[in-house]
């Protein structure tokens, strides 16, 4: 029963996501939607690194960024395809990350973190200051939505772009399933309980761990180049070290090293600013406080408490197990 | 050649401030194997309750350091037992965490009590020296001198002092400094007070040279790391040395390279250490 | 089975609340809403706070003289605000919110060049108003945008007239240092250069800092080998003041000419009065008591009355912006038809209870670009705070031109 329920209960939140703008009249909605999803992009991304290879990265937004400025500037820059170009920043993306990932990865633990940091601080300040190839803080303008499809789907629409940003979600959601059910998953959580013993079973480690980062920047890179396109302005603001920490709170708050709980998280990520409408400084309190409580009371997250609190109600309302 | 020296004089005094944040950071590392990553921003906390007492209180600006560093001290404790402990079994990695969730709190709570604007600690020592064509503000001779002081007393009681010696075999062999004797709980207290007490010296320096404003408690704990991860992680020398390198990167790189990049350069120069000695330039290999 | 059918329920229950959220308020009688977008927290909120409490005290005034009267209408004015925290995406969720979910038409405030621009990229396509405060970067009404209007002018206008000022004081080798990561920052620097080079001037180093930036020694150790006849100093007056405390400290005692718009107050924190003596500040003319008009004390005392402390000087940019309002729904006789307002913006003339003094361009306030001008003045500091010391002569009519040609 309860494996039958998962892919039933995957099926119905994925029917509610495609029913959603047909219900949702106040189109606010709909972009806090589909805000939340590219989160989840990018919050499954983080999750490989520090969920199942137990590496924090905090470099996500950074990422992000280089995705969406690389999507950006190939249209607008080199007049490429909208289609075309998103399709190569996720690529672009990665292949960057290679050269933060190898040195980052010299170092463990926390002193990962603390490169990883500086790394996104060194984009943040690389996108600011050249500002002959990214126009610095003044941002680029009139970034365009991608052109229609077969000439029906026309993707200023918003509604459009929104089931453009589902599909890619639904993709990588799929692809981290797989990545997790993988000997690839198997070896990267392997790394995280254990990375000495793994290491002495003759797992070459730093091609794994290497891989993780460079898997996680794909999907920040594709994440930034879904941003990019919906918003249609990008400046630096968007892609530094706080937006990092948002990833890193996505991950934990839903559940780390778990397949829904980042989706979780992203929703929390997005929805909370927003209904919650507070000053600067209290969000940085009440999302430390978060960090902080989350991470000592429920370590793995909120998702496995639903699913513990799913099955008592199950069990109080008379269901078999 | 002037402008050389002179950017040297300009960098040791950043430098001397990243030696402090980054002993109190490499203290907590040996002891406790935690990133005390909000230590920048607590530290700053004491540097706003200095520019409170002397500028609303009118209290002598000496008085003011003590009482700051005293809540420093509580602070310091207060984290270690509300915050660190109740993660210390757990993965490496939830410490950190915990340690930016103190973070995000810090700044916050600095921006919710002293508010947006930057402060600046008063001090009335506005003459400036001059020897050749160099150039040299009192205020910094005076930072220069209480730095070395204070690095100075740091070395000595933990090399000679007997609450030092603890603190090194703690550090060096955690099991059997307990099996000796080495009462954990008041070392770690000890040193958690320790490393407040000297980041809020360096705030109050910041304060009173520079400026507190957001964002600066946490620029400098990622600059105290830097040192680290040059110097050498639980290295005490390798805090020193690696401080002062960065400060004087940084001037070198700002006068001679870019002003724009020079972050980056002298972050640079921190992955060139990290590829060719990823232990750090005076760590031990592990 | 059974789960089926709860499964079925949850989502009847998940859709019922979607069409809870998606219940709008109703709209009050004879009440016109009008929303702010501004950075209310933050590092913006310098400049943002006081726009959306300026905004707040015209609709105030507004209301208190009998409303805007419409046809045979009247309308009380309320006022929405959100915070956008100088963040691009905050600045577009809380502009959705305001036109999807609280159905407002007429978007105010806007302080700083991030998130407005963001907003602007997609403005075109709804069917709103917006009016640009403070946010200085040239691109927001480079692009033609039809229902996009601002107050302030972009930074290269000023820079511009700050060129030719300098040059006349006499100083042939410049050194520049300021924030030259910041868009506004590097057009008033371009601006400045071009006009500056026109009498044989020339601009020997540019050297930045960046915004949490304290320490500028080691950028003034190089300009000082530099040997430059005046430094140029742009930038946020937080760094920039320590900019004019090191300058001297390193003994660098030529003339310093700045644009950062900051009070007196902001800057005797960092430095002494000695220190700042003779510094000029070459700016729109702004909020200041000495050159402003009647209209501009009295919105000072009513803004200290009301909020308890100083307006800064460009509160009024949002201010203004009221009245604007006030007086196109006014004449296009319709509070829904955002073409016909727009276009009665378009060619009003300054309204008579502007705060800020405008430059009007051919007799309207605004010109074909959504751009308004105001004058641009001389200050220098002078024991222990700014005097106006003379107008820039500028060229709205020309820069206006020149504004256009940029339009892609």
């Amino acid at each position: 029963m309860k494996r039958a329920l998962v892919p039933l209960a995957v099926l119905a939140l994925l029917a509610l996501a495609i029913a959603a703008p047909q219900y949702i009249t106040v189109r606010y909605y709909v972009q806090l939607i589909l805000l939340a999803m590219i989160w989840t992009i990018m919050a499954h991304g983080q999750n490989i690194i520090q969920g199942m290879t137990g590496y924090v990265s905090i470099t996500q937004a950074g990422l992000m960024g280089v995705g969406a400025y690389a999507s950006t500037l190939l249209s607008i820059r080199l007049g490429w395809p909208v289609w075309a170009s998103m399709a190569i920043a996720p690529f672009i993306t990665a292949l960057f990350s290679v050269f933060v990932g190898y040195p980052s990865l010299r170092v463990k633990g926390h002193y990962f973190a603390i490169v990883t940091l500086a790394f996104n601080m060194v984009i943040f300040i690389v996108l600011m200051n050249f500002t002959s190839l990214t126009r610095g803080e003044a941002g680029i303008f009139n970034i365009q939505r991608p052109e229609p499809l077969f000439g029906l789907v026309d993707f200023d629409d918003r509604v459009a772009y929104y089931y453009l940003v589902l599909t890619v979600a639904v993709v990588m959601t799929a692809l981290t399933w797989l990545l997790m059910r993988s000997s690839i998953g198997r070896t990267l959580r392997a790394i995280r309980q254990n990375e000495n013993l793994a290491s002495a079973c003759g797992v070459a480690v730093w091609k794994y761990k290497l891989f993780a980062f460079v898997a996680s920047a794909f999907y920040a890179g594709a994440a930034g180049a879904l941003y990019a396109h919906y918003i249609g302005f990008i400046n630096p603001e968007t892609f530094g070290v706080a937006q990092s920490l948002d990833a890193i709170l996505a991950v934990i708050l839903g559940g780390t090293g778990t397949l829904f709980g980042p989706v979780l998280g992203a929703f929390a990520v997005v929805f909370l600013p927003e209904y919650l409408r507070i000053a600067e400084s209290f969000r940085l309190i009440v999302y430390g406080l978060l960090l902080v409580v989350a991470t000592i009371l429920m370590p793995r997250g909120a998702l496995p408490l639903l699913g513990r609190a799913w099955h008592a109600a199950a069990r109080r309302l008379g269901f078999p197990k | 050649m002037v402008e050389v020296l002179q950017q040297i004089l300009n960098g040791l005094t950043i430098g001397g401030v990243y030696v402090l944040i980054a002993l109190g950071l490499t203290t907590v590392f040996g002891i406790l194997g935690i990133s005390h990553f909000a230590h920048g921003s607590i530290s700053m906390f004491g540097g706003y309750v200095v520019f409170y007492l002397v500028t609303q209180q009118g209290m002598p600006l000496a008085f003011a350091c003590l009482a700051a560093m005293g809540a420093g001290f509580v602070l310091g404790i207060a984290v270690e037992r509300l915050a660190y402990r109740p993660v210390r079994d757990a993965s490496p990695i939830n410490a950190f965490i915990v340690a930016l969730g103190l973070t995000m709190i810090a700044e916050g709570a600095n921006l919710q009590l002293f508010g947006a604007d930057q402060i600046v600690i008063p001090t009335n020592l506005q003459s400036v020296f001059r020897i050749g064509a160099l150039t040299l503000t009192e205020l910094r001779f005076y930072i220069i001198l209480l730095t070395a002081g204070l690095i100075l007393a740091m070395t000595l009681y933990i090399q000679r002092s007997k609450t030092g010696y603890a603190i090194r075999a703690l550090a060096q062999n955690r099991n059997a400094a307990i099996l000796m004797g080495v009462n954990v709980s008041r070392i770690t207290m000890l040193v958690f007070a320790m490393s407040s007490m000297l980041g809020v010296a360096a705030a109050v320096m910041i304060g009173a040279l520079f400026a507190i404003a957001p964002g600066v408690g946490e620029g400098l704990a990622i600059k105290g790391f830097s040192v680290l991860i040059l110097g050498g992680l639980g290295s005490i020398p390798g805090a020193i040395v690696g401080g002062l390198i960065l400060g004087v990167t940084e001037a070198l790189a700002a006068g001679f390279l870019s002003s724009a990049y020079k972050d980056v350069i002298a972050f640079l120069v921190m992955i060139i250490v990290l590829l060719v000695r990823p232990q750090g330039l005076l760590g031990k290999h592990s | 089975m059974k789960s089926f059918r709860t499964l079925s329920k949850l989502s009847a229950l998940a859709l019922a609340a979607g069409a809870l959220l998606t219940a709008s308020p109703a709209a009050a009688q004879r009440e016109l809403v009008i929303g702010v977008t501004d950075a209310l927290t933050g590092p913006g909120a310098v400049f943002g706070l006081p726009q959306a409490n300026s905004v707040q005290m015209a609709a105030r005034e507004i209301n208190a003289a009998g409303g805007i009267r419409v046809g045979t209408t009247t309308y009380n004015l309320r006022v929405i605000q959100y915070d956008d925290k100088t963040n691009p995406t905050e600045g577009t969720n809380a502009v959705r919110r305001l036109l999807d979910r609280d159905n407002v038409k007429f978007l105010l405030g806007f302080c700083c060049s991030g998130a407005t621009s963001a907003v602007a990229s997609f403005i075109r396509r709804e069917d709103a108003v917006m009016l640009v405060g403070n946010a200085a970067e040239r691109a927001i009404t480079t692009q033609g945008i039809p229902n996009l209007f601002r107050t302030r002018p972009p930074a290269d206008y000023t820079g511009q007239a700050a060129g030719a000022f300098v040059a006349r004081q006499g100083p042939r080798r410049i050194a520049v240092i300021g924030s030259l990561e910041v868009g506004l920052y590097v057009q008033y620097l371009d601006a400045f250069e071009k006009e500056f080079a026109k009498s044989g001037g020339t601009i020997i180093t540019k050297e930045a800092f960046g915004l949490r930036d304290r320490d500028m020694t080691p950028q003034l150790t190089k300009i000082r080998a530099l040997q430059p006849d005046a430094l140029l100093v742009i930038g946020y007056v937080e760094p920039a003041a320590f900019v004019y405390r090191q300058s001297l400290e390193l003994g660098l005692t030529v003339p310093r000419f700045g644009f950062t718009s900051g009070s007196e107050e902001q800057f005797l924190r960092v430095v002494t009065s000695a220190q700042m003596e003779g510094v000029w500040d070459l700016k729109p003319t702004e909020l200041t008591l000495e050159s402003a008009s009647p209209v501009g004390v009295r919105f000072d005392a009513n803004y200290r009355a009301a909020f308890g402390s100083s307006p800064s000087p460009s509160a009024p940019y949002a201010y203004d912006q009221v009245y604007v309002l006030k007086h196109a729904l006014e004449r296009a006789g319709t509070v829904t038809d955002t073409r016909r307002i727009a276009d009665a913006i378009r060619t009003a003339t300054v309204p008579p209870e502007a705060v800020m003094r405008y430059l009007p361009v051919g007799g309207q306030m605004f010109d074909e670009n959504g751009q308004a001008y105001t004058s641009n003045g001389a200050f220098q500091w002078r024991n222990g705070r700014w005097v106006f010391v003379e107008d820039l002569p500028s060229d709205p009519v020309d820069y206006s031109k020149f504004l256009r040609s940029l339009r892609q």
